[in-house]
């Protein structure tokens, strides 16, 4: 029984030539007959399913949609063709703490935060003690967040995401938040979730930190699934794939350079 | 109904979004909460000061019917207002988790909800101190927000989702907003419209608005703002009855058959029932609108 199953899915984005935001902009693109966007497609016929306590790593260039596709099982965006089915509490860890409102302490956007993602009032009273230590500012809790440095708010941002026990938990781009030292523990909370039986879906460019994480990987490239398989090769694959059109790159370049 | 159960579900996020709302209006103010009460009315006093003793406005208990009519205006107006950039200022939330997105709009409605209600707590305190009988005639109010809330509600619902994609609405709100403040009876009672004659027009606007005048004044009163002013002039003002008379027989005979007759030429009940309907309509509206407009929020801005 698969945790996540998503069939055939395609996202479509308009892309405005121009960035229309008012209505005397809309009114005249119109009248000029522009429809004042392309169309196109993020993600392309993407299927794949996840099964229960896998760790899957989403590898690939930018513009890839590696984003997109955890936007999309994360119900933040809506698919324009196929189906997404997630079994179970999700966690999204998306643009970390940018949730955080600036203006309320540290201790108000946990429990906003937490609310967010499911949690009761009492659940997140029992682990507030917990959520709080594990992002080392006992100090700070009851001053505003715009007080905190980034730093800090990646921390707390982080805490409260793995302190809420979700079943799958979805990370964008966070596996080096904080210091040394955070990253450290953090990474190390993350493999107690999967010895716990939790799925993770990691988008990373952190090949390494991939490979220590995750024992399957999905390579996008342009929106489609290049490779789906056992980490090792799929990051061999991706890595030898990015050094050959560094070296076309380079080629083209000396080429151009050349003096004719 | 399976969204009003996500709501339900995600009932917690309401709250803490509730919550945040109220601390946030009056923060590094010093007199914080104090102010959704001082502010109408120290708003209240500068009307009263130019319209009465400026002026020399002869209403009878002026400040009452200033007071009666701003509470249920302000509700209104700052509801709309705020709704309009509820969700384009939410948008770290909505890019960054999934809940359901009816929530944003009835947090704006909630707070400013609980904002009326501190105010009204005082204006009772106030009532009882000019030793105005408080009755149960009052909780007329209670029909009488409700329905302002409901046609807050689509009003808002609709510009929150326009407004995400279009900078425009809110600068259009704001100034609609301040049209329509006149065109309630906040500052003036209701029988100075409804009683209102073009007998000699003199150009061609009074021309136009001689012709126009009972369908505007129709309108006038089917606009379910005027309406719920009206029920809480008619619940802290008239005992319940119909707001539109207000002079006593005795000392301004005059005055009172007119109102009389007014009161005969619209017996308010089909306007109510007209106005519940208009609130209703708006509703469901707005809420289609910005229901079919919701899956795409997270992908602007």
């Amino acid at each position: 029984m698969s945790v996540i199953e998503v069939n055939e899915l395609w996202k479509k984005y308009r892309r405005p030539h121009q960035k229309v935001s008012s209505l005397k902009e809309a009114v005249f693109a119109f009248l000029r007959g522009q429809t004042g966007a392309e169309e196109f497609y993020a993600l392309k016929n993407i299927s794949f399913s996840v099964e229960p306590g896998e760790a899957i790593g989403l590898v690939g260039p930018n513009g890839s949609g590696k984003s997109t596709l955890l936007g999309l099982i994360a119900r933040v965006l809506q698919p324009t063709q196929g189906a997404i089915r997630v079994e179970g509490r999700i966690c999204p860890l998306l643009e970390l703490g940018t949730g955080f409102h600036p203006d309320l302490t540290g201790r108000e956007n946990i429990f906003l935060n937490a609310s967010l993602l499911g949690l009761r009032h009492r659940e997140v009273l029992k682990k507030y003690d917990s959520i709080v230590g594990f992002a080392e500012l006992e100090e700070v809790m009851d001053a505003p967040v715009k007080t905190y440095s980034t730093g800090m708010v990646v921390r707390l941002g982080f805490a409260v995401a793995v302190h809420l026990e979700p079943d799958i938990l979805l990370i964008d781009e966070v596996l080096s938040v904080g210091d040394e030292h955070f990253q450290h523990k953090s990474f190390d909370r993350l493999l107690q979730f999967k010895e716990e039986g939790k799925t993770i879906f990691v988008v990373s460019h952190n090949l390494d930190a991939v490979k220590r994480l995750c024992e399957r990987a999905i390579w996008l490239d342009r929106g489609r699934i290049i490779k789906d398989g056992e980490t090792e090769q799929v990051i061999a694959k991706y890595r030898e794939a990015v050094e050959e059109w560094e070296r076309s790159v380079a080629e083209a370049r000396a080429r151009n350079a050349r003096p004719s | 109904m399976s969204e009003l159960a996500e709501v339900l579900r995600y009932r917690e996020v309401l709250w803490n979004l509730v919550r945040r709302n109220l601390k946030v209006r009056y923060k590094n103010s010093v007199l914080g909460f104090a102010w959704s009460l001082l502010n109408p009315l120290m708003q209240i006093g500068v009307w009263y000061f130019l319209f009465k003793i400026i002026l020399g406005n002869d209403e009878p208990d002026f400040m009452a019917v200033l007071i009666t009519g701003f509470l249920p205006w302000l509700f209104f107006s700052q509801t709309v207002l705020d709704s309009t950039a509820c969700v384009a200022q939410e948008m770290a939330l909505v890019k960054k988790a999934y809940f359901p997105r009816t929530i944003l709009p009835l947090a704006v409605l909630l707070s400013n909800l609980i904002h009326l209600g501190f105010a009204f707590i005082v204006l009772i305190g106030l009532f009882a101190f000019w030793r105005v009988d408080v009755n149960l005639n009052y909780l007329l109010v209670i029909p009488a927000t409700l329905l302002v809330a409901l046609f807050a509600y689509g009003l808002s619902a609709m510009l929150a989702a326009w407004s995400v994609f279009y900078q425009d609405v809110k600068f259009i709100v704001g100034n609609l907003l301040g049209l329509w403040f006149f065109l309630t009876p906040v500052l003036y009672p209701l029988h100075r419209v409804l009683g209102k004659q073009i007998s000699s027009p003199e150009n061609w606007l009074e021309r136009l608005m001689a012709n126009w005048l009972p369908y505007i004044k129709e309108i006038y009163v089917l606009d379910p703002v005027t309406i719920a002013i009206m029920g809480y002039r008619s619940a802290l003002l008239h005992g319940g009855s119909n707001p539109i008379v207000v002079a006593n027989p005795d000392h301004l005979p005059e005055l009172a058959a007119r109102q009389a007759a007014m009161q005969g030429a619209y017996p308010l009940l089909p306007y109510i029932l007209g106005a519940i309907a208009i609130a209703v309509l708006t509703a469901v509206v707005g809420h289609i609108i910005f229901m079919r407009r919701a899956p795409l929020f997270a992908e602007q801005g």
